[in-house]
């Protein structure tokens, strides 16, 4: 812990010179270095973010704060990307002192790397606005997604009244959802519905092992489950590797789902591979699938796809 | 939580006593709202139980392991895995769910049964007083059954406290 601490302190001094040095022996600044250098995605974009966070100069610190101002004001969207980033950019290349003619290069790759960076941040607050809005079986635009949610799993079989014991079927914990989002809120359903909806092969198989005889589970409390990890992994910077890596899109609430729907379908598998004995297991085993996603995570080359075609087998 | 701390109190031969409670009731109750504040976490977050969760607290020189069952009706029946060597054990109610105040008195009435419950004093935790749907029935539905049960089934298992706390 001393040691580490001692290092961290080390390491304020230092960068600069080390900086210094580099810059003088390699004639490009830290963003060029890691621009050229690193792969594109969650390498180079993590690595962008970290240096502007640690940034000393005025002018980058000002970039930093206008862009965070965007994501407040909700701004940071693609439409008004030119209007944002454009002045943005130049001002890191006046203050860095980078010919644009020279390192066009440069201007792309940045570029796309500061509308991944906030784009995320965007999302974070997108996501805890979802999650903080609280399931209500008053409004009917809620009311409407909960029965939506049915008729895409359970598409044979109609609903004998909104209070029924048949909620029971796609797991959840009584008659009545309205109480098993908890502090998931709207965030839960939404998930769910993304995943019944986009993937409807994925979900109706996972649904199937859910009923499984004996290694069955409840289907949305465990989406709910799921629905919590996912925003820890957000919210945490975790999910950076798997957003930054997404090379068509950049982070939105699509992209948050299709994570989600991703995580459901691979403990789906962690699960059944693991026979596990009964519900009660369900700690043990979503602590290991927990880790396991942590793990890939953790190493920026990483990139996650569902098999989709291969469960139609 | 003074009532708690004087069971703990009442419990305290060995003062490096690990005590083992046990957080049990219907879904929705509120029992891992209730764990997470006994660990002084955030209780925003929570997730309806799938299986248990488990955490230790230290508390005036206790250490609490804390288990808190889900609650669900497909996992009640793993409820009695539980049981042994449980030291205290907390029944939570919500009182503002009007309708399933019968089922969870049914609930408790079973799990009072068990042989080895016998002797592990039992708190009965009357959550969500403060919704107005609670305060609206506590009172008529408190006596129906809550106090039916001080009544009916003290007598057969002994050593039982009943206690009815507020949040």
């Amino acid at each position: 812990m001393v040691f580490f601490n001692l290092w961290s302190v080390l390491q304020w001094y230092l960068r600069p010179f080390i900086k210094w040095f580099l810059r003088k022996t390699t004639r490009l600044c830290e963003l060029q270095r890691i621009c050229y250098g690193d792969k594109p995605g969650a390498e180079r974009s993590r690595n962008v973010e970290k240096s502007l966070m640690l940034s000393r100069t005025r002018d980058v610190k000002q970039v930093v704060s206008y862009l965070d101002n965007t994501v407040l004001e909700r701004s940071f969207v693609p439409r008004n990307f030119p209007e944002i980033l454009n002045p943005s950019v130049a001002i890191i290349l006046r203050a860095k002192k980078i010919n644009p003619k020279l390192h066009e290069l440069f201007i792309v790759s940045f570029r796309r790397c500061l509308a991944q960076i906030w784009s995320y941040r965007l999302l974070l607050e997108e996501v805890e606005e979802m999650r903080k809005t609280h399931y209500d079986s008053s409004l009917p635009e809620h009311e409407e997604k909960l029965l939506k949610l049915w008729s895409l799993l359970v598409p044979n079989e109609d609903l004998e009244s909104r209070v029924t014991k048949q909620w029971q079927y796609i797991g959840f914990q009584g008659d009545d959802p309205k109480t098993d989002f908890r502090g998931m809120g709207l965030l839960g359903l939404e998930n769910l519905l993304f995943f019944a909806s986009e993937y409807p092969q994925a979900s109706s198989h996972v649904l199937s092992h859910s009923h499984h005889p004996k290694y069955g589970y409840t289907y949305a409390v465990v989406g709910i489950n799921l629905t919590s990890m996912a925003y820890y992994l957000l919210k945490d910077g975790s999910a950076k590797t798997y957003m930054f890596n997404a090379r068509q899109y950049l982070p939105n609430m699509n992209l948050f789902h299709k994570f989600y729907c991703y995580l459901f379908y691979e403990f789906d598998k962690m699960w059944i591979e693991s026979k596990p004995e009964n519900m009660m297991e369900f700690s043990i085993i979503f602590k290991k699938f927990e880790n396991a996603i942590r793990n890939e995570l953790a190493d920026p080359a990483s990139v996650f796809r569902i098999n989709i075609e291969v469960d139609t087998i | 939580m003074m009532g708690l701390l004087n069971i703990l109190k009442k419990l305290r031969s060995n003062p490096e006593k690990e005590l083992r409670l046990l957080l049990l009731g219907l879904d929705n109750a509120g029992k891992t709202t209730l764990l997470k504040q006994l660990a002084s976490e955030d209780v925003n977050h929570v997730t309806p139980t799938a299986g248990f969760n488990i955490k230790s607290v230290l508390s005036s020189g206790f250490k609490l392991n804390v288990w808190d069952i889900g609650g669900q009706r497909k996992i009640r029946p793993y409820w009695r895995n539980y049981f042994e060597n449980t030291d205290i054990l907390i029944y939570v109610v919500d009182c503002s769910d009007h309708q399933r105040l019968e089922e969870t008195s049914q609930e408790l009435a079973e799990l009072l049964q068990d042989d080895k419950l016998r002797n592990v004093p039992l708190l009965v935790y009357a959550n969500k007083q403060d919704l107005t749907t609670g305060e609206k029935h506590l009172n008529k539905d408190k006596r129906k059954y809550l106090t039916s049960f001080n009544n009916e089934k003290k007598p057969k298992s002994q050593n039982l406290e009943f206690f009815a706390w507020v949040l």
